[in-house]
């Protein structure tokens, strides 16, 4: 196994045990990105001198006692949104051209303080606002889509280079690529991770998350990422906490929701089927299983799009009045159409987010977590705009790729993509997990005791 | 307020109240769009919502020990 292949958890123990350097494993990094990088595109820049640099300091810093932690030496992506001082924050956009950060977000200066080191900035749709991430290919099959937004970010974590990735998920996208790509996709609870220098699409669903291989991986990583930010105004007061889980895949007791609404309506067989099996195995685990209704299903797609549009028109104001010829035309349209909404649209959005809540707190009085799947469907191939089911309805690739995210994002719940297989055409399935507010404990425990009765992934090989 | 949908020109005189100016040859795919997005928000019309006030800024849990302003 080279060391691009290991786990994040697995490169830690042997960086800390001194049988990896830091500079072993950057240098496998770095040349996995020379071999696969050209034809999966999941990288805006690659910082390959600063990479070697930090890694040499990692190296100085472990062989003279001074070991940061976990993610010591440790090789990521950072969504091209997420700010890191004296670089460009490019969103994948021309509109961002002769951009250079001032100063590094909060996540970029936790990951830097624990150690990690920059491979570079990882491609997103253009300022998230989108599913599919056009520049980056799918790691399983290039002909088909990476997913988005946070397309590069979950492509680099598949293919090997990175070890892990940071995205962001305003409506599905750490969680859509995740799933498609085959790994891990965490969105913690809204406010749990600070937001402080990372581009918005929507400030009241925008949350910051770990791309990784594995759900101890997740763990780790958000280990380092979450706490209290004032400078982020939704930024919670908590304290800080080690969310790795135990190894103990005892799940007895425990009250997992499988909802009868919503997450198994259009969602195509294989998928169903790959959850349904992954389901099995928790209650095999000693889970109970309840079944659940979702409430308010018929408002998700309105409050989704009540909130996000009018926010994100009023995040680009400004250019979208000086250089709107610089947007791509899916996205300028969007942001052009977000100002024909009106004041009431965008309250009856909020109030409807407020019922939502209230039904979803007592839903959390009947179970712990809420296992769906992470989408309802497999990639697409690139360039297909629309799915039809089997009944005969069409629906948008993107609306269908957002439709079992949306929840997690308007209620602020956190929610966990773990690969749950794969259709006959090996494209990857994830299995979503959705817990209580704040219940990242609980929902990584479940995650990882279900991971370990499936064999432990390895990079995608180069196609 | 009409739920119905914007003409080409509408759409541009709205874009135009809002501050938004759009060359001719944008009105028509932004009426298209805009109309999609109004109509799947105007669901929402449904709702009958009483006292329930927004949620513009909000603590996922609830509650709590400091307001998220």
């Amino acid at each position: 196994m080279q060391p691009y292949e290991l786990s994040l958890t697995a490169a830690s123990d042997a960086i800390r045990s001194r049988r990896l350097s830091p500079v072993e494993l950057v240098e496998s990094v770095l040349a996995r990105v020379d071999q696969v990088e050209p034809q999966l595109g999941a990288y805006v820049a690659v910082t390959a001198d600063r990479a070697r640099r930090a890694a040499r300091a990692a190296e100085h810093e472990v062989a003279h006692g001074r070991y940061r932690g976990p993610l010591h030496g440790v090789p990521m992506g950072l969504k091209d949104l997420i700010d890191i001082a004296g670089t460009p924050t490019t969103a994948s956009s021309r509109v961002r051209a002769g951009h250079r950060a001032r100063a590094d977000s909060t996540v970029a200066a936790r990951l830097a303080d624990a150690g990690a080191v920059l491979v570079g900035k990882t491609h997103t749709h253009e300022f998230a606002y989108g599913l599919t991430t056009p520049q980056t290919r799918n790691a399983r099959a290039h002909d088909r889509i990476a997913g988005g937004s946070s397309g590069g970010s979950a492509v680099a974590v598949a293919s090997g280079t990175a070890t892990f990735a940071l995205g962001t998920d305003t409506g599905g996208s750490i969680r859509v690529p995740a799933a498609l790509n085959g790994v891990v996709g965490l969105k913690p609870t809204y406010g749990l991770v600070p937001r402080h220098g990372v581009t918005s699409l929507s400030w009241s669903l925008d949350h910051v998350g770990p791309i990784t291989r594995t759900v101890e991986d997740a763990a780790t990583v958000l280990t380092a990422l979450a706490g209290h930010d004032p400078r982020d105004p939704a930024s919670l007061d908590v304290p800080a906490a080690d969310y790795r889980p135990a190894d103990d895949p005892d799940l007895t007791g425990l009250r997992i929701g499988l909802p009868r609404t919503h997450y198994f309506d259009h969602v195509d067989p294989e998928v169903e089927s790959a959850v349904r099996h992954a389901v099995g195995h928790l209650e095999a685990l000693g889970a109970r299983l309840v079944e659940v209704d979702v409430p308010m299903t018929r408002y998700l797609q309105a409050t989704q799009w009540g909130l996000m549009v009018p926010e994100a028109t009023a995040y680009h104001e400004r250019t979208l009045r000086t250089v709107p010829e610089l947007y791509q035309a899916d996205v300028r349209v969007l942001l052009e159409a977000g100002e024909l909404l009106t004041a009431g649209d965008y309250l009856r959005a909020q109030r409807s987010r407020t019922l939502m809540r209230q039904e979803w707190a007592r839903l959390w009085e009947t179970v712990d977590v809420i296992a769906a799947p992470a989408v309802p469907l497999t990639a697409v191939r690139a360039g297909e705009e629309t799915v039809t089911w089997p009944d005969g309805t069409t629906e948008g690739v993107s609306d269908a790729l957002v439709r079992l995210s949306a929840p997690a994002n308007i209620t602020g719940v956190p929610a966990l993509t773990v690969p749950a297989g794969q259709d006959a055409a090996d494209l990857p399935i994830g299995l979503q997990l959705l817990g209580r507010p704040l219940g990242e404990h609980t929902l990584l425990r479940v995650g990882h005791a279900f991971e370990r009765t499936r064999p432990t992934p390895a990079p995608t090989p180069a196609a | 307020m009409s739920t119905a949908g914007l003409t080409p020109p509408e759409a541009a005189r709205w874009a135009a109240l809002a501050g938004l100016p759009l060359a001719a040859d944008r009105h028509t795919a932004v009426a298209t769009t805009a109309n999609h997005i109004r109509s799947v928000v105007a669901v929402l019309r449904e709702l009958d919502f009483e006292d329930t006030p927004p949620a513009a800024a909000y603590r996922a849990e609830g509650g709590g020990r400091r307001a998220a302003v």
